[in-house]
């Protein structure tokens, strides 16, 4: 449990993470961290229910004992760059658990639905010693890759009666989803989303060893299936542990990392280009461009 | 002067449970370019102090219909002191009498609204004492 003067450092610590400037992480990046913590990642688009359900599976790990951390990222204003970071209201009852630091970040310039170091504000809060790591994020398109790099167990939620299942799979983002969960399922619709979505995500995946993604129906509302989903959990991190090799999840992570790094600057580097440069043939364009990311 | 990158906490203490003036102002803040979080109806003063914390915010806005402001200001200011976070501004607006502004100063505020200042006031006024530090 943290104390208040540990609780305010960690918080200004995430502020200062969230501010740094590329050149900054380069010259003073965090070590990593000593322990490692469980790491759960839900995404799905706007208004299916994410915080909601964070908030009520956090609520019930944390009464449990479990020390969570939950870092929950929502999109910037294109117009203003300002934003408003409203998923703690969903998740009032868990917040005020002695076991749980919560904190909302602005995407702002990230184009992947992330928040900037996202990778060393987790491994920031792993190190403060919590038990699980809960990331929540606006799912587009890109942004399920990302969550998939940085986190054991990504769960998707879908809504049902949507036609989300054909959009899901124009996406391509059922694939990268270890648990499906068809949110507000006391909604009608709900079953034939879920039969829908388990035929498709089922269908090929039949190699030894490979992590059969379970479909199931939750609703926050009535609590059911909520005990499926915290099963579903636990199964998927027996499973992981068992199949995943900690190198190359430690290297997805490691060049999630950089990435983050190297986006920023190719950003700066793509903008900084002149008008003369921009006039140039593409191999020598190209080339000017690379000599632009290193970091002033 | 600006709130572009400033956080900012906005908060219902208390029993009103009217937030029509809580939320144009967070949208206000918003489209000024700070990061605001809202907290919904019925808070805790120590629930606001915690998220305030927790959130790392620059100053936190109270918005009290209930006429109980005193009280909440007062109560809000010794729970952020409690946790560590005398430095966040605290501001407070609502249906507030005049008379009471002596008041919510020695309790704490940092900045008094009413219903009949312009939102573009509150936000410069919001600025001014988030830039004075």
């Amino acid at each position: 449990m943290l104390s208040a003067d540990e609780r305010r450092d960690l918080a200004r610590e995430i502020s200062r993470l969230a501010n740094a400037s590329v050149a900054q992480m380069l010259a003073n990046p965090p070590p990593p961290p000593a322990r490692i913590a469980r790491r759960i990642g839900f995404t799905g688009p706007p208004g299916v229910g994410k915080s909601t359900l964070v908030g009520t599976l956090v609520d019930r790990r944390a009464a449990r004992g479990t020390h969570i951390a939950v870092l929950a990222i929502d999109p910037a204003s294109p117009y203003s760059k300002g934003a408003i970071l409203g998923d703690r209201i969903r998740m009032d009852r868990a917040s005020d658990s002695p076991n749980v630091f919560m904190r909302s970040v602005s995407s702002r310039d990230a184009q992947d639905g992330m928040c900037n170091n996202v990778a060393d504000i987790l491994s920031t809060l792993e190190a403060r010693g919590f038990d699980e790591l809960v990331l929540e994020t606006v799912g587009v398109g890109q942004a399920e890759h990302a969550v998939k790099a940085l986190v054991d167990t990504v769960v998707l939620l879908m809504q049902p009666e949507t036609g989300d299942a054909i959009q899901a799979l124009k996406a391509g983002i059922l694939e990268v989803a270890d648990i499906i969960v068809v949110a507000k399922s006391d909604l009608p619709g709900a079953g034939r989303m879920q039969q829908q979505l388990a035929s498709t995500v089922h269908f090929g995946a039949q190699r030894a060893a490979a992590w059969t993604t379970p479909v199931l129906c939750v609703s926050v509302e009535t609590g059911a299936g909520l005990d499926e989903l915290e099963q579903a959990l636990a199964d998927h991190a027996q499973w992981a542990a068992a199949h995943r090799e900690p190198g190359e999840v430690r290297r997805s992570r490691a060049r999630y990392r950089v990435q983050d790094l190297v986006t920023r600057q190719l950003e700066q580097a793509l903008a900084a280009l002149n008008p003369a440069e921009c006039e140039l043939p593409l191999a020598e364009l190209y080339a000017a461009t690379i000599e632009k990311l290193r970091p002033a | 002067m600006s709130l572009a990158g400033k956080r900012i906490l906005i908060a219902k203490p208390g029993l009103d449970g009217h937030d029509v003036g809580a939320k144009i102002i967070a949208l206000a803040l918003r489209d000024a370019g700070a990061e605001v979080i809202y907290t919904g109806l019925r808070k805790s003063p120590d629930h606001i102090a915690r998220v305030a914390v927790e959130e790392d915010v620059d100053a936190v806005g109270l918005s009290i219909l209930s006429g109980s402001h005193v009280d909440l200001v007062r109560e809000t200011a010794r729970c952020l002191r409690e946790a560590k976070a005398d430095d966040v501004k605290l501001f407070v607006g609502g249906t507030i009498p005049h008379e009471d502004n002596p008041a919510l100063v020695e309790a704490g505020a940092a900045g008094i609204f009413n219903a009949s200042q312009r939102i573009d006031e509150v936000l410069s006024e919001m600025a001014r004492v988030l830039d004075a530090g």
